[in-house]
């Protein structure tokens, strides 16, 4: 189980490292613009092949890379209507405070949970493996959050139900 | 706090403080389950009228409240029409200047008022009780507790109270023990995924733990009412969908053994609703909080990712320096 | 019974005190202090090691969340026991720790107003300096962990305004002076709508005035044990402070006849229980005298609160200006010493005389300007001037208009809640 998931991280890991080589690229439509051309996908010789990449089903990764920007799709595992529930609370808190994380889509593609849209503005402020390390860091702690958080939710329902029914004892 | 408190804690306050120095007041205020409250001081200072208004009153008359209001608040009921308020159904008339001196006969004073609405909404249990004395008496057999499972051999008159306009509380006797079940409504999906969760731990939870093998035993259907109730008048008109969910708690007679302990019993089962609907809500608040910490270490870990600033002072050649804003 | 038919909530979260109710009512249930205390020795321990006893940890952990009090219990509570650490979430009017702020919220609304929270509209208040992701914040508390069908974020100068409103007039346009326990500020109104770029705050507040006393009673060498000192200040402050309208002529008639001023103050230690007293004298009038004299207390603000007003409705748009002067509205507790009002009028009508005589002066004679007339005003629900607005504003009709719904925070998002619409109360 645990292998399948450092494999999944590796193979996202080597994609991103490959397809994170970003430049400035003045828009080429609108003078004077500087747009991210994997959000407009207006003209095909700017945008590379998306890539793919599914650990099974329910959870897979989807990779988009232009010249001057790369939007990083996931979609997180969600087992039962617990988990959904949970994610999707999760996620959109996430979502709502993307302006502190600066690299975080505030709605996810169509599809997926979340989205992360990374510019080339970025990959010159901060250090492009570190960002790397992030976006692993990020899918790994989510599911580990979820399962945390679903762990509480039944834990906290057995206390609940024990103290209402120790009353009558 | 995990248990959620029987009295009114605006009656508490505002009798205790009168009490010590009575004044004008008119404030209306709710309790849950769909009750309304208004205290005022409509002649003079110190005559406080206390009414309440009840959406289930009209069930709660068929089954018995007005003799437990009589009984419980007898001196205080007020048979006078001016004072009598049109949207409420009970109300009771303080006279300052007749109440005990301070100590502890006053504070009982001050909780059986602010225990006003669970002592009103307590009398169908009340009369469940006496039924199943008498269904007991006839029957005579001693209970086992293996036959919880087993129908009981009669049982009574099925009591409906809608205390809420799609949630119901039923209420029925039988020789052996008494039946109380209890449909709530979850409007939002969120509350309601946890309300399952929360509910599924209740059935199982005698199961786990041995200390509270002598508790009620709770059972639980979503959709579908339960046995019980499918015949009950009106049932059909109730909404059948995924958001609704029928709790089931069968007492034994050993939870209405004493009236006192017949009482804490019903106030508690009185507050299962809100009880339930305050920790979903509690635990959102926790997963919030978990969020939290969960996007500030995420921040962290981003700034890990932000090359350090040096800052070094600039200085022009003559010796002045730059200020950054 | 649908929520629109029953009374909204109002919650006024101050940075001293919360004044919570129903609208409808003439005062707040509860006025509570701002304090949570909270259990600190389990709330560390929910990532502690795997091994050993970990799901009864982490069961305690679970549940210690739900073990904390608020407002009055609370403060009893941490100066009795250790283990429970204060904590005030409110922090210059703005929310400081989102946590403790829900939790108070929760505890607000299960335990004391006893209300579900599904079944009612809310209204909460903000200060006018507060950005608007604290709006979306708030917004995403309310509607996803409670569940409110309703939510309207009011602005707590123009909930105070609203309080002045009779059957015959209501006036949207006046300065309010807010001086409450964390934060002061003047904030001009006109319409309904704030004047962002006039909103003026001082750093003097009712905490200043208490510890200012404080300051005054230690220097004097009263007996107060130190942990009481800063309550019994409060205390002092609340039953025997007043304003008067010269200082020099105040100390006279304290020296005079001292018996007739001079007020005891008595109180129980509560380490041993033995009793003590403590004389306010000076303290009585020098303490709100801060705000017209703030050197006597601090010396890095020197500007006297009449100036600040008046500078700040100087710096609104010429044709609100008389408007202005002649609605003051004062709220807050701070504002509640007797004689406050009839002081801050006096002064303020000084300086807009001497500015009106310099101008006409100017003109020589040929025009005279029309003379300003200044008006502060003062009544006795000043405490909860805003919580009392609220009130009336949340039980018009309108007001489950103007609320934001949880259909529209489903549908849109949090954004929803940046804008809030002014609307007339009564006509």
């Amino acid at each position: 189980m645990a292998n399948t998931l450092r494999l999944y991280l590796t193979c996202i890991r080597n994609t991103l490292e490959a397809a994170m080589c970003l430049q400035n690229f003045p828009c080429q439509e609108v003078e004077r613009h500087n747009k991210p051309e994997v959000e407009l996908k207006t003209s095909p010789e700017l945008l590379l092949n998306p890539v793919l990449i599914c650990r099974n089903e329910a959870e897979k990764c989807l990779v988009e890379t232009s010249i001057n920007s790369i939007r990083i799709s996931l979609k997180v595992k969600q087992a039962d209507e617990l988990e959904n529930i949970l994610a999707k609370k999760f996620l959109r808190f996430l979502s709502m405070r993307a302006e502190a994380f600066q690299v975080l889509r505030r709605k996810p593609v169509q599809g997926y949970d979340i989205s992360f849209l990374i510019t080339n503005y970025h990959c010159e402020d901060m250090h492009k493996h570190k960002l790397i390390d992030f976006i692993v860091q990020f899918m790994e702690d989510i599911d580990k959050e979820i399962s945390e958080l679903k762990l509480s939710v039944n834990t906290r329902g057995r206390l609940v139900a024990t103290e209402f029914l120790k009353q009558f004892i | 706090m995990i248990l959620l408190e029987s009295h009114n804690t605006i009656i508490k306050n505002v009798l205790t403080e009168r009490f010590v120095k009575p004044s004008k007041i008119d404030v209306q205020f709710v309790d849950y389950d769909n009750v309304r409250f208004h205290l005022s001081t409509p002649t003079s200072k110190t005559v406080l009228v206390l009414s309440m208004g009840i959406h289930c009153w009209s069930d709660l008359k068929k089954y018995g409240a007005p003799e437990i209001l009589e009984r419980e608040f007898g001196e205080w009921v007020s048979n006078d029409p001016n004072l009598k308020e049109q949207d409420y159904d009970v109300t009771l008339v303080l006279d300052l200047e007749k109440i005990p001196e301070e100590g502890d006969d006053r504070d009982a004073l001050i909780d059986h008022f602010s225990m006003l609405k669970p002592i009103i909404l307590s009398a169908p249990f009340h009369r469940a009780y006496n039924e199943h004395s008498q269904l007991a008496s006839k029957h005579k057999s001693t209970f086992q507790p293996g036959m919880a499972d087993q129908a009981p051999e009669e049982r009574g008159e099925l009591m409906i109270i809608h205390y809420r306009e799609e949630e119901a509380i039923y209420v029925q006797a039988a020789n052996d023990r008494v039946t109380i079940v209890i449909s709530t409504l979850f409007t939002d999906e969120t509350d309601r995924v946890f309300g399952k969760v929360f509910l599924q731990e209740f059935v199982d939870a005698r199961r786990r733990s041995s200390a509270i093998g002598t508790a009620p035993q709770v059972m639980y259907t979503t959709r579908d009412p339960p046995l019980e109730v499918r015949n009950a008048p009106g049932i059909a008109g109730v909404k059948r969908s995924e958001d609704v969910g029928w709790i089931t708690f069968v007492l034994f007679p050993r939870h209405f053994a004493t009236p006192e302990i017949a009482s804490d019993t019903t106030f508690k089962l009185e507050l299962f609703r809100d009880y339930l609907h305050y920790h979903i809500k509690a635990s959102k608040t926790y997963m919030h909080s978990r969020m939290r910490a969960r996007v500030a270490s995420f921040q962290q870990i981003l700034n890990r990712a932000k090359p350090e600033v040096i800052q070094d002072e600039r200085k022009t050649a003559t010796g002045r320096t730059f200020r950054s804003r | 019974m649908d929520p629109t038919s029953r009374p909204a909530v109002v919650i006024d979260n101050g940075t001293g005190y919360t004044k919570m109710g129903f609208a409808g009512n003439v005062e707040p249930c509860f006025i509570t202090p701002t304090a949570v205390a909270v259990n600190e020795s389990f709330s560390d321990q929910t990532r502690a090691t795997a091994k050993g006893n970990w799901l009864a940890q982490h069961s305690a952990g679970v549940m210690a969340d739900l073990d904390f009090l608020i407002g009055e219990e609370a403060l009893a509570r941490s100066r009795s026991s250790s283990t429970y650490s204060l904590s005030y979430p409110i922090r210059n009017g703005q929310v400081d720790n989102w946590d403790t702020m829900e939790k108070f919220w929760q505890q607000c609304i299960f335990n004391y107003l006893r209300c579900d929270p599904e079944d009612h509209y809310f209204l909460l208040t903000e200060s006018p300096l507060t950005p608007p992701e604290t709006r979306e914040y708030t917004g995403e508390i309310m509607f996803e962990t409670f569940n409110v069908p309703g939510l309207y974020i009011a602005v707590q100068p123009v909930l105070a305004l609203a309080a002045g409103y009779t059957t015959t007039k209501c006036e949207m346009t006046g300065v309010v002076v807010d001086v409450g326990d964390g934060a002061t500020h003047i904030v001009p109104v006109a319409d309904g709508y704030v004047i962002g770029n006039s909103i003026s705050s001082i750093p003097l507040t009712g905490k200043d005035v208490t510890q200012f006393i404080q300051q005054l009673m230690k220097e004097r060498g009263e007996h107060i044990p130190p942990e009481e000192s800063f309550d019994v200040a409060r205390r002092a402050k609340e039953m025997y402070c007043y304003t008067c309208s010269d200082i020099v002529k105040e100390f006279n008639k304290h020296d005079r006849e001292p018996s007739k001023y001079i007020k005891r103050l008595t109180g129980i230690k509560p380490k041993t229980g033995a009793p003590y007293t403590c004389d306010i004298g000076y303290e009585r009038f020098l303490g709100p005298e801060i705000f017209f004299h703030p050197e006597i207390y601090n010396n890095d603000f020197t500007t006297p609160l009449q100036d600040v007003i008046d500078k700040c409705i100087q710096s609104s748009p010429i044709d609100t200006r008389r408007a202005l002067y002649k609605n003051i509205v004062l709220s807050g507790g701070s504002t509640m010493f007797k004689d406050f009002h009839r002081r801050l009028q006096r002064d303020l009508k000084k300086i807009v005389d001497v500015r009106v005589r310099a101008s006409n002066a100017r003109l020589g004679g040929d025009a005279k300007a029309q003379p300003v007339e200044v008006n502060v005003v003062s009544h006795p629900i000043q405490r909860y001037a805003v919580w009392f607005g609220g009130s009336v504003l949340a039980s018009t009709a309108e007001f489950y208009e103007a609320c934001h719904t949880k259909a529209e925070y489903e549908e849109y998002g949090a954004s929803i809640c940046r804008s809030n619409p002014v609307f007339k109360g009564m006509y």
